[in-house]
């Protein structure tokens, strides 16, 4: 019955990977497509002098150093992305030094990234639900679902909002350590704050919520960015948006599949 | 109280643990392999996706 339990939750998260796919392309992609033509106007090019749009070899350069993530500049470091042209195209069958699996092309990556991240959540939430005893069913499910993208997306965005490509960011280490303890904490602290009666837990519950903002997170020495401020207004509403439907997508149809097949 | 809660799954209190932590352990990876590892062509694949759910990126 394990395995069954898991399936569930792997349906369910392909379901809506499906769903965030077409929800992306629809609002987000374009958004990350018009930043990424900014992105190559970037004057911190400084330490890529060889770097000229349109040849193979300074694009594969500039590529590995994207990748690698060890660019001074982010915004210097992202010349690779600057033309309709994805790394999917210009390097196809170099895999070693990054571009999309398998030759694919860029919405193909994007889809089974999609559907991967979807079922990973999903697992994640069912993980949670088990683990802690309170089971996702139709009806509470949309209230799983919020609460999933309160710990994995709003919560962590009030100090890391949802970025563009070229946006300036701090040291990529520290942010995803950051993000990664808001997360839990802020899953612990929903938990403590949603379903224990104690008021103790709940107010235990807030700080741990509010913990990682009061310490604050890791933010860049230097803010400025060819991207334009009203791109990334517009991407970090959408992103939240986006995630928000589908983490409600994902809580329902995980609560439909497990009120009508797994406790089968 | 444990046994209360979890009637409407068909799991004994010790299979709902292990499902439960096998399922946040492959969830786990899972998230981490298209959000967050540092590797190329993971990051390269997952691009767009990386950046939409707001996983920190670059």
């Amino acid at each position: 019955m394990i395995v069954r339990t898991l399936l569930a939750a792997i349906v369910a998260g392909l379901i809506a990977g499906v769903f965030m796919t077409g929800a992306q392309e629809l609002r987000v992609v374009p958004l990350i497509l018009h930043a990424e033509e900014f992105e190559g106007e970037a004057p911190a090019a400084g330490e890529q002098p060889a770097a000229q749009p349109g040849t193979a070899d300074p694009a594969a350069a500039n590529h590995e150093q994207h990748s690698s993530l060890k660019a001074v500049s982010p915004i210097g470091a992202l010349l690779d992305a600057l033309s309709p042209i994805t790394p999917a195209y210009a390097h196809e069958g170099e895999h070693e030094e990054g571009g999309i699996m398998f030759g694919m092309s860029r919405f193909s990556g994007t889809l089974i990234a999609n559907l991967v991240t979807g079922s990973g959540f999903a697992l994640l939430l069912a993980g949670v639900s088990l683990v802690i005893g309170y089971p996702i069913t139709l009806r509470n499910g949309a209230l799983w679902g919020a609460c999933g993208w309160l710990a994995v997306h709003m919560l962590p965005a009030i100090g890391l909002p949802p970025e563009l490509p070229g946006f300036p960011a701090a040291e990529l280490g520290d942010r995803q350590v950051w993000w990664l303890a808001t997360v839990a904490l802020s899953a612990v602290g929903l938990y403590l704050l949603v379903l224990r009666e104690e008021i103790v837990a709940k107010i235990i519950g807030l700080v741990l919520i509010a913990a990682p903002h009061v310490y604050g997170a890791p933010q860049p020495s230097d803010i400025s960015s060819n991207v334009p401020a009203v791109l990334g207004a517009e991407f970090a509403v959408v992103a939240l948006a986006t995630t928000l439907a589908f983490w409600i997508v994902l809580g329902v149809v995980s609560g439909f599949i497990n009120d009508r097949f797994a406790k089968a | 109280m444990a046994t209360s809660t979890v009637s409407s799954i068909p799991l004994s209190l010790s299979d709902r643990l292990t499902a439960g932590i096998i399922a946040l352990l492959i969830g786990g990876f899972l998230v981490f392999g298209a959000g967050l590892a540092n590797s190329a062509v993971l990051h390269d694949t997952a691009h767009d996706t990386r950046h939409s759910y707001g996983f920190p990126c670059h």
